[in-house]
């Protein structure tokens, strides 16, 4: 492994989308997109089917042509040079196709010369690194599912790519075959430095992955931040104190608790921040024995931000109060 | 994981950026067992003719017109008369098939199958990936009018002497006589010029393949271009708007076989086919390169 191992990200961005538009006839498919992706960085691109993330990731590759807007890959526009902008980049796509008719290597050989001279050496050495070598002059016809993500994973390495663009590269992928993947990609990051970037539907995967994540819904980018921020984006705070029910009662009545549930969980009302909770107990005598923010999963932030005005949770908490 | 320098002597080293592409696509193409199946109908239709020669009297009216014209016609019964008449519905009908049937895949099956998608992920660019591919359909097609020669040769030798030449096609006004010698020059001649219309024919089929359709779309589509114009030539009211006909520029290997052969009609067609077949290109080129590719 002979790339700096760089886990952590840079201020150099490496993807740079900016006012990124398309549309497919009438269709709205993106609209007008800005995103940036740092070295370093594992950014997830999450949204429904039809949300825009394939379309996002055409554009990426030059695969797709914008209907306005750019896209930078490590510091050329795609669409304009897309030798220099695409010679250190791999991708892989959700149901890699080969031709199955050849052998693995064959399709490595194929592949990598769109890129570059690729000296047999090198095949032999990402071919054993994904763990394909005993297979690899077998016809790819005869490949397991699993095989074929190796295959898709060794072109994709086969350029040293700086960055890695995957469009739902668990898809159709059992749990343990999910699992090795991550497994690989997170080596990937830490090993050779690589920036990743992944379209998933598999929210726990992307929460296990990712450092940063984009949500896109009907073309339009609705959040774009860190794992962190998404954690912290909860209004919700968990309260430990003698009797939660006495407390978020007398919180309610005067205006400063909006909803409660669980038993141990209090909405502050717009305005007021834990402190003014804490200090409005302790003037009613009420002991407090721990207030934190709730931390919110991933899952419960995307489907707010999926049905928007339906509150952090999807389902209704019963009022503690009534 | 190392980034080796490849070594100078090592074979991608010793191919040029569009020598390793013209390899990749030649891999594809020739791995695929459909690409052979023009091979194996051209083997097996001239093996059934020379067969129908050898064993029915089917070569009674050709030997009363040789007879009748004043030569002997045991003298021309040979090799090169029988594969020259095996040449004429090949090079008509089977010909055509399968040189669209490839053509039309070479992009559009790439295109439903995936791997075009896997391709562009690459830094290559549209213009030099249609080259590749469309050289790669040109070399099939002089390949397919190598195998046609030689097949049409050596199943004649299994059942005929050598000899001379007899050719009558009325159409063209042709009626050639010609010794052994000088029918063999005329026989790889008219090969040579039949990979014009393997050329063009795949060069039509390839234009439709870079279309967002399907690969027997392409392929039916390239077809029916070559059927109407067909037609529309073959309309007697249409005589003098020949020239405008794909078809009619595609004969050019029957006028190898006249006694003089017209090289300034055989110029003439030779260079409004280039035209056609710049047309075709610069067509499937610019579809190509403005198609959004995606799953």
């Amino acid at each position: 492994m002979s790339l700096p191992a760089s886990a952590g990200a840079t201020s150099e961005p490496l993807i740079e989308l900016r006012g990124l538009s398309k549309r497919f006839g009438a269709r709205p498919a993106l609209e007008s997109l800005d995103l940036t992706v740092h070295r370093g960085d594992i950014y997830g691109l999450l949204g429904h089917n039809g949300a825009g993330k394939s379309t996002a990731i055409g554009l990426m590759l030059g695969q797709v042509w914008p209907t306005a807007g750019t896209a930078r890959i490590c510091g050329h526009d795609v669409h304009r040079d897309r030798r220099r902008a695409l010679a250190r980049v791999g991708a892989i796509f959700e149901t890699p196709a080969f031709y199955d008719y050849l052998s693995g290597w064959r399709n490595l050989e194929i592949f990598s010369q769109y890129t570059a001279v690729t000296p047999a050496a090198r095949l032999r050495e990402v071919a054993d690194w994904v763990g394909l070598s005993a297979r690899i002059h077998s016809r790819v016809r005869t490949y397991s599912h699993g095989m074929r993500a190796r295959l898709a994973l060794a072109q994709a390495l086969l350029p040293q790519p700086e960055l890695l663009i995957l469009d739902e590269p668990a898809g159709g992928l059992d749990p343990e075959g999910i699992h090795e993947l991550r497994q690989t990609l997170l080596r990937l990051h830490a090993e050779l430095g690589l920036t990743l970037l992944l379209s998933s539907h598999l929210l726990s995967e992307v929460e296990q992955l990712c450092t940063r994540i984009a949500v896109l819904r009907q073309g339009r980018k609705v959040f774009e931040g860190t794992l962190a921020e998404v954690r912290q984006a909860s209004n919700w705070v968990r309260l430990g104190t003698r009797d939660f029910a006495a407390a978020a009662r007398r919180l309610q009545e005067a205006g400063l608790v909006r909803q409660v549930r669980d038993g141990a969980y209090l909405q502050p009302a717009p305005g007021v921040e834990p402190d003014v909770l804490v200090r409005r107990l302790v003037d009613w005598g009420m002991p407090v024995y721990e207030i934190a923010r709730a931390q919110q999963t991933l899952e419960a932030f995307y489907l707010t931000l999926m049905h928007p005005g339906t509150g952090s949770r999807p389902a209704p908490v019963p009022d503690v109060g009534s | 994981m190392n980034r080796p320098t490849p070594s100078p002597g090592s074979a991608p080293a010793r191919l040029t950026g569009f020598g390793r592409l013209l390899r990749n696509e030649l891999w594809k193409l020739f791995g695929k067992k459909r690409t052979y199946i023009g091979f194996v109908m051209f083997l097996l239709a001239q093996n059934l003719i020379a067969l129908v020669f050898k064993l029915t009297r089917a070569s009674a009216p050709m030997q009363r017109l040789l007879e009748s014209a004043g030569h002997t016609a045991e003298a021309y019964l040979s090799v090169l008369t029988i594969a020259t008449i095996m040449l004429v519905p090949v090079a008509a009908f089977l010909l055509p098939l399968y040189v669209a049937l490839v053509g039309g895949d070479l992009v559009a099956k790439e295109a439903e199958d995936g791997t075009l998608r896997m391709i562009l992920a690459r830094p290559v660019s549209r213009v030099r990936l249609l080259a590749v591919k469309w050289v790669a359909g040109a070399l099939f097609g002089m390949s397919l009018c190598l195998a046609l020669g030689v097949f049409g040769l050596a199943f004649a030798r299994l059942y005929f002497p050598w000899g001379g030449l007899f050719v009558w096609m009325p159409e063209q006004g042709i009626f050639g006589v010609f010794d052994g010698a000088a029918g063999l020059a005329r026989y790889l001649a008219a090969h040579a010029m039949l990979v014009t219309e393997a050329v063009s024919i795949l060069g039509l089929a390839f234009m439709f393949s870079c279309f967002n359709v399907k690969p027997a779309a392409a392929t039916i589509l390239g077809l029916s271009v070559i059927f109407v114009s067909f037609i529309l030539e073959h309309i007697p009211y249409f005589a003098e708007y020949r020239d405008w006909f794909l078809t009619w520029h595609l004969h050019l290997w029957q006028y190898m076989f006249a006694e003089r052969v017209p090289w300034w009609r055989v110029g003439q067609s030779l260079s409004l086919l280039v035209g056609f077949n710049a047309t075709f290109f610069a067509v499937g080129l610019a579809v190509f390169h403005a198609r959004d590719i995606k799953t």
